[in-house]
């Protein structure tokens, strides 16, 4: 989990800046261009109190706007047309009560609804916007045809459609190619970090296996030169234990395939190092698809492995088979006397058996 | 006095033929007798008549797999005792399948190899820890049923307790434990690919009452059944 969280917190933070950046943009609009144009065409309008009006109602939508993007980042399609609708009405209102002849010299709504538009609809489809922006170039055509239609006012509509539209669709588009490029940004940096992880995990277990082969080049080299060279006598009953022992770590060394750490049968490797110092040959099998073992019962498992491994004289056989629903794991070892073993409790049979000199226990979990 | 089992040794490295062959000259009965030792099978298909009763392969020659020419040795009359490093579960059973008599696993080699040979030579299963481990954890469609007292002999065999130990835990004779492991192997013998070996292997076990006729029922013929209940041969169960 928390190789996740860096990245889209990274992803986040640029995406926020992003539309805090979109938002300067409309607000300064709102209140230097428009503002500035409501103002300076004051005298012109027929009634200036209803172009303030609506000039409110703009920024009213522009404040629910801004609240929405950024308390919820990617808002629901629901608040984000209201907001979009109610901007385009203000503007289509405002720009009806203009004066008929000088509609579009005097209009400051048309690029304010717009830039409201792109604020709320930036991040959601793009078709989206491209439908907004069109209704309300249609709804400010409407009204100049309402008005009487005229060549040079045509081209005026055009001009300002090329400029306030155009950049308004080049911003949303600037919007998500940064999105776009914060989201591979910060996947980089995530699997970037995921690969760290897992290299010093695989680093971690060829470290111990690295050590363990060390180990092995002071124990078992110098046995084999013994051997060869004669001074160590194979019928002699010390040398023949040692060979067991130092045969049995490097098989353990070879058949090592497990690497996931807190495993049962990485644990049971852990207690089998242990008696290998002390000259027990021990030996691990497996038997079937083993399943996983919870904690507690592991540690039941591997405080039997410990107890007989203390007790064992110089052989232990260790093994895990799949049973039916759980896992019987099992130890044979040469311990002389009876091994004093945990009871079984929850989910867990402990059984034991002496046979002479040989001792065996088996711990049973199982998952029912 | 009967006369020995004669061996030939298919093993590419000297030091384990010298091995192998002073464990059987070592055997106190010198009830077998290696006759024939080589790096690979060329030798051996170059004869018309079987050289030798049993033959103990090691299943890695110059660093490649033989487990498939195994039913070639068994078509020509041989008994195969396979000898190997490998004692991965799937290449034991793949051996076995294949119409090998006996697994033994290079660490097995000492106490089990003389044995596992005569018990070859006499067509009666002999069941190594290796293969035991192999067979318990078999999920092969086609395995045979076994049945609790199977199951539970093979385990305990393959936990590492002596058959006496194994027949005390289970309130049986050693004998009776040879029974239920000797049975699970000759089951094994009835399912899978066809092979001489193999036929030889359960007649006898029928021969010597370790099995009766009725008893061999392949795996698949209850799970594939229509109502049945799922959990129905279940290891363990």
């Amino acid at each position: 989990m928390t190789t996740v969280q860096p990245a889209a917190i990274m992803s986040g933070r640029y995406q926020r800046a992003f539309t805090l950046a979109v938002l300067f943009l409309v607000v300064g609009w709102h209140l230097a261009g428009a503002g500035g144009q409501l103002l300076h065409n004051g005298p012109a309008y027929g009634s200036f109190a209803f172009q303030a009006a609506m000039w409110l109602v703009m920024a009213l939508a522009i404040a629910v706007g801004s609240v929405l993007v950024l308390l919820r980042g990617i808002q629901g399609r629901r608040a984000a047309w209201a907001v979009a609708v109610v901007a385009l009405a203000a503007s289509t209102a405002a720009a009806a009560a203009s004066p008929a002849a000088q509609m579009l010299a005097v209009n400051w709504a048309w690029g304010s609804a717009g830039w409201t538009g792109l604020l709320v609809l930036m991040r959601r489809r793009f078709g989206e916007l491209v439908l907004f922006l069109a209704a309300e170039a249609m709804a400010t055509l409407g009204v100049q045809a309402w008005d009487g239609l005229h060549r040079s006012d045509l081209a005026g509509f055009l001009a300002v459609l090329a400029w306030s539209t155009g950049a308004q669709v080049a911003v949303a588009a600037g919007v998500r190619a940064l999105d776009a490029a914060a989201g591979q940004a910060a996947a980089a940096a995530r699997s970037e970090h995921i690969a760290r992880e897992r290299a010093a995990t695989a680093e971690i277990v060829r470290a111990a296996r690295h050590a363990r082969w060390l180990a092995l080049q002071e124990s078992a080299v110098p046995l084999v030169a013994e051997l060869a060279a004669g001074t160590a006598d194979p019928s002699d009953e010390e040398v023949r234990t040692r060979c067991a022992v130092q045969a049995a770590r490097l098989r353990r060394l070879l058949a090592e395939g497990d690497e996931v750490p807190g495993s049962l049968v990485h644990e049971l490797y852990a207690s089998a190092d242990v008696a290998e110092r002390r000259g027990i040959a021990v030996e691990i099998e497996t038997a079937g698809p083993l399943p996983q073992v919870p904690r507690p019962a592991r540690r039941a498992i591997t405080d039997a492995a410990i107890a007989i491994l203390t007790e064992a004289r110089s052989q232990a056989r260790i093994t895990l088979a799949a049973v039916a629903e759980g896992i019987a794991v099992s130890f044979v070892a040469d311990t002389g006397d009876g091994v004093l073993l945990p009871a079984s409790g929850d989910e867990i049979v402990i059984q034991q058996q002496q046979d002479g000199y040989m001792f065996w226990a088996e711990v049973r979990w199982n998952s029912q | 006095m009967e006369q020995p089992v004669t061996v030939a040794i298919i093993e590419d490295h000297p030091v384990v033929t010298e091995g192998v062959a002073s464990w059987i000259r070592s055997d106190p009965g010198q009830r077998a007798r290696v006759v024939r030792m080589a790096p690979d099978l060329a030798g051996l298909r170059a004869l018309p008549q079987p050289s030798a009763d049993v033959v103990i392969l090691d299943l890695e020659l110059a660093g490649t797999l033989v487990t498939a020419q195994i039913p070639e040795l068994v078509a020509a009359g041989y008994r195969v005792v396979a000898f190997s490093g490998h004692t991965d579960p799937a290449i034991v059973m793949e051996t076995l399948d294949n119409g090998a008599h006996a697994y033994v696993s290079k660490e097995e080699g000492r106490d089990h190899l003389v044995e596992a040979v005569l018990a070859a030579a006499a067509d009666r299963p002999y069941v190594t820890r290796s293969q035991a481990r192999a067979m318990l954890a078999d999920q092969q469609q086609a395995r045979p049923v076994l049945s609790q007292q199977e199951r539970q002999a093979l385990l305990l065999w393959f936990q590492g307790m002596s058959k006496a130990s194994v027949g005390r835990r289970m309130s049986v004779s050693e004998n009776t434990v040879r029974q239920y492991i000797s049975r699970a192997r000759a089951k094994y013998a009835a399912t899978g690919r066809t092979a001489a070996s193999k036929d030889a292997l359960l007649a006898r076990a029928i021969e010597d009452g370790v099995l009766k006729p009725g008893e061999i029922i392949p795996y698949q013929s209850f799970a594939r059944g229509a109502g049945d209940p799922p959990s129905l041969g279940l290891p363990g169960r």
